[in-house]
């Protein structure tokens, strides 16, 4: 196929740059129906006037009930929502204490010895892998499914995540005041908690809120599973009582946009 | 040595002194943060039985891990890991392909510099579908698309456009506006200047949100099986009601293998597109 050329007043011919655009896209619409191979499509059991019936069903009282019992509900749920907010808070906070020493491990800037920060990264890796779910299960399993467990879990995924994010800032900060300390004879621990940790604070502090609100919103999973907090009434109700369910939507909907004006405001706070 | 306004020697050690007293309000935030975490634990009830047991079931679990389900993990009905696998990878590609087809007017719809005061309203819609939880998402679904792989997929495929779609705004506000001046200049119209002005400029950007997207949107797949959304989530969840470890190890091994590749392929990929 011939290409697109000018030819310019100087006399130089410029010809228009082959794409592979087209190509690309092909591959990725054959790739997406190749998907449908594996996910099965059945047309008998999509009902999609169920759409209207349901939303209808969440965000209204049930029949027999008024707007009143509809709002008595929401005030009903402080304890599990309490009990949520206190797993997610206290997971994360043991989860964020664990990672400082991890993501110290971690960072190729501060250690730099391959045989300490590579096997302490596969390490993480590993554990970020672990579905939180597989990690609740292994963990109720010795201890039965109660808030302890949902903690636990809580904090071994924010210990793996918030490692992640902190070691890879680690490796960007400034690194002057670093050496300027181990120079005057400061050992590592101490050079690390005086001239990095003050610069990464902001942004530790700001992956902590970040996680606090993912650890808020996977509670629900956890509830599921029946490891405590407001999953546990989600669980409870779905199926049942739809106007519940609907009113448990529009609390938690309350409660991560409460959670990300906060974090909005500390972290302007902070810069 | 410097002097200072009232005449004393400015030594490093009187600096330090001067330095309000930080150590009080770090012992207090400590103690306050101490006393919230451990009032957080309270009313957790742990029956001595368990722990009496935790040894034993410890070397159950543990011999569990150790023999894997193998008919199980290298089966090639329809029922077995190697198929699960294949349709969990399915539902997050087709899930994450959907929903950044459906963010791509949403992000331009909530970019300030191309929307002006409208953008308010795309930012409204992706706030709402963010916190909407997917668990609860896909519990919906599964009411009106049945249970299976389709309610998984359009679970990720509504879910993910949420965050797609802010990124891509972001992505779009942080642009050159030069191009689309130098367009607009040369009269272009506004599908030229999408064309031919943005596009370039952000392609390779939305690209690598999609991949990242498409790593978490495996393991989100994973998860939603366990409301019998399709993929290994399924069998997860029915493992771990029997505390059937075999079985579970076999799904674990196969989550770690699968997450892992996604997860280098995602980043070489993202590695040449920047």
């Amino acid at each position: 196929m011939a290409r697109e050329s000018f030819v310019l007043t100087n006399g130089k011919v410029v010809i228009k740059p082959r794409t592979k655009i087209w190509l690309y896209t092909a591959i990725v619409l054959v790739l997406f129906f190749a998907c449908f191979l594996v996910i099965p499509i059945d047309f008998r059991t999509i009902r999609l006037a169920q759409v209207s019936v349901i939303l209808e069903k969440l965000f209204t009282p049930a029949p027999g009930k008024t707007w009143g019992d509809y709002f008595a509900y929401m005030l009903k749920l402080d304890q599990p929502i309490m009990e949520t907010i206190r797993m997610s808070f206290a997971g994360t906070t043991i989860g964020a204490a664990l990672c400082l020493p991890f993501a110290f491990l971690c960072s190729r800037n501060i250690v730099k010895s391959k045989w300490i920060y590579q096997p302490t990264r596969v390490f993480m890796n590993f554990l970020r892998t672990l579905p939180t779910l597989v990690v609740v299960v292994v963990v109720a399993f010795f201890f039965g499914f109660n808030v302890f467990t949902a903690i636990i879990a809580i904090s071994i995924f924010t210990w793996s995540i918030m490692t992640k994010m902190l070691y890879e800032t680690i490796e960007t900060v400034d690194m002057g005041p670093f050496e300027a300390l181990e120079a005057c004879g400061g050992n590592k621990t101490k050079a690390f908690s005086y001239a990095v940790f003050p610069q990464v604070m902001p942004i530790y502090l700001s992956y902590f809120i970040y996680t606090f609100e993912i650890n808020v919103r996977s509670s629900v999973v956890l509830g599921y599973v029946g490891a405590g907090g407001i999953g546990v009434v989600i669980n409870e109700n779905i199926g049942i009582y739809y106007d519940r369910v609907g009113a448990i939507i529009i609390v938690l909907f309350v409660l991560v946009i409460a959670i990300q004006l906060f974090s909005s405001w500390v972290r302007s706070k902070l810069q | 040595m410097k002097k200072n306004y009232s005449g004393e020697r400015l030594t490093v050690a009187i600096q330090l002194k001067r330095q309000p007293p930080k150590w009080i309000y770090n012992t207090l935030l400590t103690i306050v943060v101490f006393i919230l975490v451990i009032y957080s634990f309270s009313g957790t009830v742990i029956s001595a039985d368990r722990l009496n047991n935790f040894w034993p079931s410890l070397r159950v679990m543990i011999k569990g891990f150790l023999n894997p389900n193998l008919k199980f993990l290298f089966g090639l009905d329809d029922a077995s890991i190697p198929y699960l696998t294949l349709q969990t990878l399915a539902i997050a590609f087709a899930g994450t392909l959907i929903a950044a087809i459906f963010a791509l007017p949403i992000g331009f719809l909530s970019a300030r510099n191309v929307t002006g005061k409208a953008s308010k309203i795309g930012e409204i819609i992706l706030i709402a579908i963010r916190t909407f939880p997917e668990i609860i998402l896909a519990l919906i679904l599964i009411r009106i698309f049945g249970i299976g792989a389709l309610t998984g997929t359009l679970t990720i495929g509504i879910h993910s456009v949420g965050m797609l779609g802010k990124l891509f705004a972001e992505s779009i506000e942080n642009m050159d506006r030069g191009p689309i001046e130098a367009l607009d200049a040369v009269g272009a119209n506004i599908w030229q200047k999408i064309r031919y002005g943005i596009f370039p400029q952000v392609l390779p950007d939305f690209l690598s949100i999609t991949l990242y997207r498409f790593d978490i949107n495996v393991r989100s797949a994973t998860i939603l099986g366990v409301v019998s959304a399709g993929g290994l989530g399924t069998p997860l969840i029915f493992a771990t009601r029997e505390w059937d470890w075999p079985t579970l190890s076999s799904i674990l091994i196969a989550i770690i293998i699968m997450v892992v590749s996604v997860d280098i392929i995602s980043s070489k990929l993202r590695e040449k597109l920047v």
